[in-house]
């Protein structure tokens, strides 16, 4: 087994044990009921997508300041794996947000900036995909990425700046009792853990397609009925 | 002063050859009056709901005419293969763009100069110097944006699609405080001053951003 299928069952194994610790440990909330139980992946996986938005911007940096490819694929891999993030984030709020402000969306603050947060760094999966691959790529993306973040503090001030029906900050003033702030905390951890490694798995898919001859880095295989019939094939009477 | 000297005949050269052709302010203004028409029918606009709905068809209007006008600023030097002569000589990228953000922020000015009486006539909003300024204070953001955005996807595949996907997100918060600006001028709550000043740092923040990004943008 690789180091590589290690890291994602270990990774897997502790978000197993976080959900247990969610679903058994924490108290349910005397007001929300179980739905409340949401909240831990809900905000772990907001924290997740703004340091892969972080791993992003520190990449760009990276690569237009010293042309440096390990900054590039980093900033890929972190892009990425920050949209899959925000994904969770947003879809977990919604679950939340039906039974609890009766509506799956409101176009509040912090809503709408995680949204726009979304689209931006979807956005720079797509300017990836249309610029032509290597140098241009590599630039625009990065110009894209560090800009991008800007929108990452708006999000996380969004509900001090304006009024917002979304629940404010509960770590730091210290408003969830132990059992609850234990959960979390963990909750968080094994997020990062799992957003790390979801991180290295990428980075090495795109070294690997790096590596490729120019040419052949086709990200997704086409569909069977194109592919080029390889060589027990031919002449096989069917 | 060498490069404000380039910027200012880059910025001379396109709206010279916008002089000459007249092509993209006429089309501009005419499309920004037909916004109004379609938003009448959109809206089922009376005398009471105008003021409400009016701030919301200007900036609808004002940013697709945005789109456009910052759009064309690169894709014409791209078609005629213009862009590489212009990169090639020893101008700091950041004059060129400069340059190019500007004629295209005069472009849309001018097409301002259309929508805002358009929209007093129409909707029967009140005209007055604030609100222009409120317009124009974003103008000067949204073109730094625009412009850099514009000149990455005239490089691209797909650069008409491509070009709102990328700016619009980054616009939000020009469209937030010019919003507020022009929903006060026109009768709502809120305060003018407050959302002038977001609007001047807003300004400030990504002229800079953009004109540092420029070099990496401008560079094939």
């Amino acid at each position: 087994m690789n180091r590589y299928l290690v890291a994602a069952a270990a990774a897997v194994a502790l978000m197993i044990v976080a959900a247990a610790f969610i679903f058994l440990f924490a108290p349910t909330d005397a007001l929300q009921g179980p739905v409340q139980r949401i909240f831990y992946l809900h905000v772990s996986s907001a924290i997740a997508a703004f340091v892969s938005f972080a791993v992003v911007v520190v990449g760009s940096v990276a690569y237009l300041w010293r042309e440096s490819i390990v900054g590039d694929r980093v900033a890929r891999s972190g892009a990425l794996v920050g949209v899959v993030f925000t994904t969770v984030t947003l879809v977990m709020g919604m679950m939340w947000a039906k039974p609890i402000w009766g509506t799956f969306w409101t176009w509040d603050a912090r809503l709408t900036s995680t949204l726009v947060l979304w689209i931006i760094y979807a956005g720079y999966l797509l300017v990836r995909r249309l610029a032509a691959p290597g140098r241009q790529a590599a630039r625009f993306a990065a110009v894209v990425g560090i800009f991008g973040f800007v929108d990452v503090p708006v999000v996380y001030f969004s509900v001090t700046w304006w009024r917002t029906v979304h629940p404010g900050p509960v770590i730091a003033t210290d408003a969830l009792p132990p059992e609850m702030l234990f959960t979390f905390l963990f909750t968080m951890a094994c997020t990062l853990v799992l957003a790390a490694v979801m991180i290295a798995i990428r980075y090495r898919i795109e070294a690997l397609t790096d590596a490729l001859p120019v040419g052949m880095a086709v990200r997704t295989p086409p569909p069977a009925s194109l592919r080029e019939p390889t060589s027990p094939q031919v002449g096989r009477i069917s | 002063m060498r490069s404000i000297a380039i910027a200012l005949t880059v910025a001379r050269k396109d709206l010279l050859s916008e002089w000459r052709s007249r092509e993209l302010v006429p089309a501009l203004a005419q499309f920004v009056v037909l916004a109004l028409v379609i938003a009448n029918f959109g809206f089922q606009i009376d005398s009471r709901s105008a003021p409400a709905i009016a701030p919301g068809v200007l900036w609808l209007a004002l940013v697709f005419a945005g789109l456009v006008a910052f759009g064309r600023a690169f894709a014409a030097e791209k078609e005629q293969a213009s862009l590489e002569q212009v990169i090639l000589t020893s101008a700091p990228a950041a004059a060129i763009f400069a340059g190019k953000a500007l004629a295209a922020a005069a472009l849309l000015v001018l097409c301002e100069a259309v929508l805002l009486p358009a929209l007093s006539l129409f909707f029967g909003t009140p005209l007055s110097i604030a609100l222009a300024a409120a317009v124009f204070l974003a103008t000067i953001g949204m073109a730094a944006l625009g412009c850099l955005f514009a000149a990455m996807v005239a490089q691209l595949r797909a650069r008409e699609v491509m070009l709102p996907l990328l700016t619009l997100p980054l616009w939000i918060p020009f469209i937030v405080a010019g919003g507020q600006a022009v929903q006060v001028m026109m009768g709502g709550g809120g305060s003018y001053g407050q959302a002038l000043w977001l609007l001047i740092d807003f300004d400030i923040l990504f002229v800079v951003l953009t004109s540092l990004a420029a070099r990496f943008v401008l560079d094939e």
